[in-house]
């Protein structure tokens, strides 16, 4: 997979290297063609400066001037026409040339021409020529006198002018024409540079376009390769995740299989220090039992990391009773601290602004424990100080917790290992003291789901102070007082029929012993299928089920017991269960049981079990009793027909009754039969007058009932049997 | 005598068609300007306009100062706006051919004097130009109005040593 993904990654560096290259070269192309652009530019606009007199064109009107000035003064010589209008004529002709030679000379040309020597030294000869016949042209001008002696000579002159101008035209037109041919070579020179330029550039163009497609294709690759890679990260991550769950789950079956004899151990040990032992024996008891407690509680330490580990640390907000969990918390550990020769001391306002708070109690008992349990074993002959406070602030009110020991402190290098899984401060504490080093992480777990802060200082050797601020909501609601009469230990407890449902032996006696010592009638049995027989056959007051059973689990049991129960009365159903997990607890309920209670249960947990049990069957009682008077007002009835009609009458009143009854029943059914329900209606009424005369409360209320509504052949039927029943029952 | 009469009858012609009214004076001096055309509007020698000087320098006129390629540094041009003397002329047509005493010709086209502020130039720097200095008469597009103008198809045009104008159609 990387393989593919590097190659195409390298492709693409490839490609972009390439395609930078080509990009800096296409600009210095195209700097290049923009120079050459310009300089071309320049020169055409150097031409344009240089809109000039065409040179050859001005020497070709010099040459031709001189030509006809000769041509007329040539003329006039060979046909001896002096006539003022020739004369005249010959006076403009030279007046034309002489402006011809100015224009020349005055003209601006191209600076080329202007600049050859040969053109300057050809067109001063012609200058002098001509400006040499000024004089007699003036004079000419001027008097009109034509004198042939005088002009035959410059008729001669005239003919070397000419062929001066002539000389003069053709080097111009030599010049003039190799100037062209130079410049369109030049001209020709910069379009074959900028036509290579063009091509190159072309070719660069062609070359990245390439590029680019070779790059987008790559690109496309890298980006399918990638998503492969990401899809394989995903399986990978998703691998890791099952192998993760897979370890949580073996976390919490190890966490079941360590506890469930580890509950057995300290049940035993429990049960041993009931009956009366030697002082040695009930010292090793004790230490058994505290050893065992603090095995459970590391691994409930290590259960709860792998829960938050896993993201599944659930927070149960209820009302709680801040001083009570306090107080207890306190109560819990103040023993640990005796043996190790502390001081417990709790300081707290007499009175709260608000003593009830919405929390999670079970999650601040555990980080109290916790904080209290490490102020104790760090600190020896000392005092631990658990002050609470409520802190008011503009923007929320908190409540805060702080643990302040006078034990061995921790130094700075120990502070930052703090707070961080499996880390203690250093590995001669974990020698000495001991601890799974998991204690303060779920701690700061905790408290951090349940929105607050944890933080500690300390000194080496000055003590440490651990606090806790939790956010402060006032609950609304009042904290259930069941907790409050569980101490109550002298009361007596009602003696319940119980059925126990526990496959391990040693659970079993464990329980049977706990239950036998509550004075209780317990019947034992191994597994689900025998404990929904049991049911089936006899009424418990109550189940006490474990849930993970072989053969069928305590779910399954429930379920079926729940079915065979019907409408009946529903007997209480306790779980018992070593995994007390949310969904566990879920189960439970969805299966019909009554309550939940985690495992190990030791003495006190049954004790209040079989309290609430009690107190909830002396109400159920109370209800029998009421019934019970139901029937007592037939016998009232009786007793007071009997004083007042004599005895006998009461009988043969209640014969009649009866009587009239089927009757009544016969013409209800034929009543309905036809739809006829408002003779049915009279019919009841009959009925019900009839039997509460006579005290039969019950069949009044029936056909009260079928009165007001349910007016079936059915319940005609069911009202039928109730008399049936009671005629019966009255007979005998 | 018949000279006054055709005079008199000129001018009773005049009154009576206005357009006659503006009929070009006979030129006084030396002729040194002469239009034809198939139509002259206002011809006053042998159905053609002559101008002398005088005549052409009463016209609507302006001055330019310019340079040239003919000339060395910037020059005063001022003479006549050559449609204020086609007009004097009343000359119609859409081409100009410009001749110069060397009889060399450039065709112009009407638009150049309708448009352009185009002068036939009697002086150079206030004074006339004979015919060594390009005299005596100097067509000169208005290059200090408008830069454009500076280039070859204008200085083919730009006539010097003008003599005539035939004007056609």
């Amino acid at each position: 997979m990387t393989a593919s993904t590097r190659s195409s990654g390298d492709v693409i560096r490839k490609a972009s290297k390439a395609t930078f290259v080509l990009q800096s070269f296409s600009v210095v192309l195209l700097m290049g063609l923009i120079f050459l652009l310009t300089d071309i530019s320049r020169r055409y606009a150097s031409f344009q400066d240089g809109v000039r007199e065409n040179a050859l064109w001005s020497v070709y009107q010099l040459d031709r001037e001189a030509r006809r000035l000769h041509e007329v003064l040539h003329v006039m010589l060979a046909e001896q026409d002096y006539s003022s209008v020739t004369v005249k004529a010959l006076g403009t002709r030279f007046d034309i040339l002489y402006s011809r030679i100015n224009i020349l000379e005055k003209t601006s040309f191209e600076r080329k021409f202007k600049l050859d020597s040969a053109v300057e030294r050809q067109i001063a000869d012609i200058r002098s020529i001509v400006l040499g016949k000024v004089g007699v042209f003036d004079a000419l001008a001027l008097h009109g006198l034509f004198e042939p002696a005088t002009w035959t000579p410059i008729d001669n002159e005239l003919e070397k002018l000419v062929s001066a101008t002539e000389a003069l035209l053709v080097y111009t037109n030599n010049t003039v024409s190799t100037d062209r041919a130079e410049a369109r070579e030049e001209i020709l020179a910069l379009q074959l540079k900028s036509a290579w330029l063009v091509i190159l550039l072309v070719c660069c163009v062609v070359v990245l376009i390439f590029t680019l497609r070779r790059q987008l294709k790559s690109v496309r690759l890298a980006g399918l390769s990638l998503e492969a890679v990401s899809n394989e990260l995903n399986d990978a991550y998703l691998d890791a995740e099952a192998g993760n769950r897979a370890k949580s789950q073996f976390m919490a079956t190890m966490g079941h299989e360590v506890r469930t004899p580890l509950n057995a151990i300290l049940g035993t040990a429990e049960l041993l220090e009931l009956s009366p032992l030697p002082p040695s024996v009930a010292a090793g008891i004790q230490t058994i039992r505290r050893s065992g407690q603090a095995l459970l509680e590391v691994i409930n330490e290590i259960l709860d990391f792998a829960k938050i580990e896993h993201g599944k640390l659930d927070i149960e907000i209820r009302a709680v009773d801040v001083l009570a969990v306090v107080t207890s918390t306190i109560e819990m550990v103040r023993d640990r601290a005796t043996e190790q020769g502390n001081q417990i001391a709790l300081r707290m306002p007499e009175t709260f602004g608000s003593p009830v708070v919405s929390t999670d109690p079970t999650r601040l008992r555990q980080v109290l424990l916790n904080l209290l349990s490490n102020a104790i074993k760090f600190t020896s002959n000392g005092t631990i100080t658990l002050s609470v406070r409520e802190i008011e602030t503009s923007q929320n009110s908190s409540l805060r917790f702080q643990i302040s020991d006078t034990g061995i402190g921790i130094d700075d290098a120990g502070l930052c290992k703090l707070f961080q899984p499996f880390s203690q401060v250093d590995a001669s504490i974990n020698r000495k003291y001991g601890g799974t080093g998991l204690g303060l992480t779920i701690c700061k777990q905790i408290i951090e789901a349940m929105m607050g802060r944890i933080g500690v200082e300390s000194r080496k050797g000055q003590g440490s102070t651990f606090w806790f601020e939790i956010p402060l909501v006032i609950a609304a609601l009042p904290i259930p007082s069941a907790m409050a009469s569980d101490h109550d230990l002298s009361r007596t407890l009602p003696t319940l029929k119980i059925l126990l449902v526990e496959d391990n032996l040693v659970n079993q006696q464990v329980a049977v012993g706990f239950l036998n010592h509550l004075d209780q009638k317990v019947t034992v049995v191994g597994d689900g299928c025998e404990a929904v027989d049991a049911a089936a056959q006899e009424a418990f007051d109550l189940i006490l089920m474990d849930m993970q059973m072989p053969r069928m689990d305590g779910i399954e049991a429930t379920r079926l017991i729940r079915e065979a129960e019907g409408g009946r009365k529903k007997v209480p159903i306790i779980a018992m269960t070593a995994n007390a997990s949310e969904h566990d607890r879920t189960l439970c309920e969805e299966a019909g049981m009554t309550g939940f209670q985690s495992k190990p249960i030791s003495l006190q947990h049954l004790r209040v079990i079989i309290e609430t049990q009690g107190l909830l069957m002396s109400k159920a009682q109370a209800e029998d009793v009421q019934a019970v008077d139901s029937e007592n007002s037939f016998a009232m009835r009786k007793a007071e027909i009997e004083a007042a009609l004599g005895e006998g009458t009461f009988e043969e009143l209640l014969s009649s009754f009866f009587d009239d009854a089927t009757k009544l029943l016969e013409g209800l059914h034929a009543a309905l039969a036809t739809n006829d329900y408002r003779s049915a209606d009279r019919l009841l009424h009959t009925m019900k007058g009839a039997a509460s005369s006579i005290g039969l409360q019950r069949i009044a209320d029936t056909s009260q009932q079928l009165r007001s509504g349910d007016m079936s052949e059915n319940s005609i039927t069911r009202l039928a049997d109730t008399i049936g029943e009671l005629r019966q029952r009255l007979a005998a | 005598m018949q000279i006054r009469m055709l005079f008199t009858s000129l001018a009773l012609t005049a009154l009576c068609f206005p357009t006659l009214a503006l009929a070009l004076d006979k030129p006084k001096g030396e002729v040194i300007l002469t239009i034809s055309a198939a139509h002259l509007d206002h011809p006053n020698i042998d159905e053609t306009a002559q101008f002398d000087l005088p005549m052409l320098e009463a016209l609507t006129s302006r001055t330019g100062e310019m340079e040239t390629p003919w000339t060395e540094g910037k020059v005063k041009f001022s003479g006549p706006l050559l449609r204020a003397v086609l007009e004097a002329a009343g000359a119609h047509g859409s081409t100009l051919k410009i001749i110069a005493l060397n009889d060399y010709s450039a065709e112009v086209p009407v638009e150049d004097a309708a448009k352009l502020d185009t002068i036939l130039a009697t002086r150079m720097n206030g004074d006339t130009m004979s015919v060594r200095d390009k005299g005596p008469l100097f067509l000169i597009y208005p290059f200090d109005k408008d830069a454009s103008l500076f280039n070859e198809k204008y200085f083919s045009r730009s006539v010097w040593q003008i003599k005539s104008i035939e004007v056609s159609e």
